[in-house]
């Protein structure tokens, strides 16, 4: 990046080929919208050169690059108004079903709940567990403490479990509906 | 550790981020809290399912779109740089200022008769000359260094900033053309004690055959025979390239 910020954009290149993936993930896991999530991995390259200025060298790379991610999927979020879609997997009962698709199913139903957590809390989650990153940078993304971030991220697997529980506890109670 | 500790630190225990100390603190206080291992079981399986979410992939259109984006991006930087790139060139705003500072002498000697005033912007013009050159010598880009030492020629030979400032480029600048130029250079402070001592003095620091040949000649040129003692000391170096031991010899006789 520090190339790029001294003008060699073929430099962007590089970063794209190695960030892009990565990037798409997030989007798609924030808004569930593969479309608008490539549309959004554009928009994150174009602010990096247009605002590459504001890189400085000594902080960590990825924390600038989803802080612009977050800003690119915040104004996306208002201007659309867009909801994130669910899955649309069939949850019917799991009586005399196979282990495999029990978890498939299981999973199915992990993202339902990941879809009804509140932005902030699917956020945490995004960052940590899918993007795997490092506390420290999920601090500086958020603009907060390293001790706040565990706490944070802490509460929001809490949250997920209880919609998940509450999911699958619905779908036990009524067999067969599709849970929206 | 006590069960709120447990909760602040069970997304790092099975990151297996937690250090050495605190993994076996959270593994006992597990094992006799069931409440805390309840919790910690439920959630975990949590934690792991969604570590079993299949990735999308994006599509090959992104990465097409993305590169053609950056093509047109590039052209329009090179555009944007080749419209005003001159503008911002210090060498242009120098010479921008001397131009205008000249245009100014020439309306003067029109319409002024005071002699004085023209001498004074005479000065000005000298004095600009001077920091165009000085300026110019300190640039990062060789290119613009080079430049520098052909303003060098522009300044009055009594100059001793300048003179000081081209030594220091025979001495310390990085590229070896920028060198040979500054070489060069001396010649128009061929009168100047200082610059024949300078170049004499040079010519052991040089590492470059090319400039250490290029100041033999200058030497030579300039009939300094003082240079003796040095070029027979380049002479018995043990590290300096044949050709220039020989070309040293040369010089000697011809200083003789």
């Amino acid at each position: 990046m520090r190339e790029v910020r001294e003008g060699e954009l073929a430099s962007m290149a590089v970063l794209f080929e190695r960030h892009h993936r990565p990037l798409f993930h997030y989007f798609v896991h924030m808004n569930g919208n593969r479309e608008l999530s490539e549309d959004l991995v554009q928009d994150v390259f174009v602010r990096m050169m247009k605002y590459r200025n504001s890189y400085r060298p000594d902080k960590p790379f990825a924390a600038w690059m989803y802080q612009i991610a977050r800003n690119a999927q915040n104004d996306a979020m208002q201007k659309r108004k867009f909801e994130v879609e669910l899955g649309h997997a069939d949850v019917s009962s799991s009586h005399g079903m196979d282990e495999k698709l029990k978890h498939e199913q299981e999973i199915e139903l992990l993202r339902q709940a990941m879809a009804r957590l509140p932005l902030e809390k699917r956020e945490l989650l995004v960052l940590s567990r899918f993007q795997n990153l490092k506390y420290e940078e999920i601090a500086s993304i958020l603009g907060c403490e390293v001790g706040a971030v565990k706490v944070r991220v802490y509460r929001a697997v809490r949250a997920l479990g209880q919609i998940f529980f509450e999911l699958t506890h619905r779908r036990m109670a009524a067999p067969g509906e599709e849970i929206a | 550790m006590n069960c709120e500790d447990i909760k602040r630190n069970l997304v790092e225990y099975w990151r297996g981020t937690l250090d050495e100390a605190d993994r076996v603190g959270m593994e006992a206080h597990l094992s006799s809290c069931s409440q805390c291992r309840a919790e910690a079981e439920g959630l975990k399986h949590i934690w792991s399912t969604l570590g079993e979410f299949p990735e999308a992939e994006p599509g090959l259109g992104m990465r097409t779109r993305f590169y053609a984006g950056l093509r047109e991006w590039e052209r329009r930087e090179i555009e944007r740089r080749h419209r005003f790139w001159w503008i911002r060139h210090p060498a242009f705003q120098a010479a921008a200022a001397v131009l205008i500072l000249v245009a100014g002498l020439l309306i003067g000697n029109m319409t002024a008769t005071d002699h004085g005033q023209v001498a004074q912007l005479r000065n000005e013009v000298s004095s600009m000359k001077q920091l165009v050159t000085l300026s110019l010598l300190q640039q990062q880009n060789a290119s613009d260094r080079l430049r520098g030492v052909t303003w060098s020629y522009r300044v009055e030979q009594s100059d001793s900033e300048v003179l000081g400032a081209l030594l220091t480029t025979i001495n310390h600048d990085p590229t070896v053309n920028v060198r040979l130029a500054a070489v060069d250079a001396m010649k128009n402070f061929a009168d100047s004690p200082v610059a024949r001592k300078g170049l004499v003095q040079s010519l052991n620091k040089q590492s470059s055959p090319m400039v250490q040949i290029a100041i033999l000649d200058e030497i030579v040129e300039l009939r300094e025979k003082s240079a003796g003692p040095s070029i027979q000391g380049l002479m018995t170096s043990s590290n300096v390239n044949p050709s220039v031991k020989e070309h040293a010899n040369w010089a000697l006789r011809q200083l003789q």
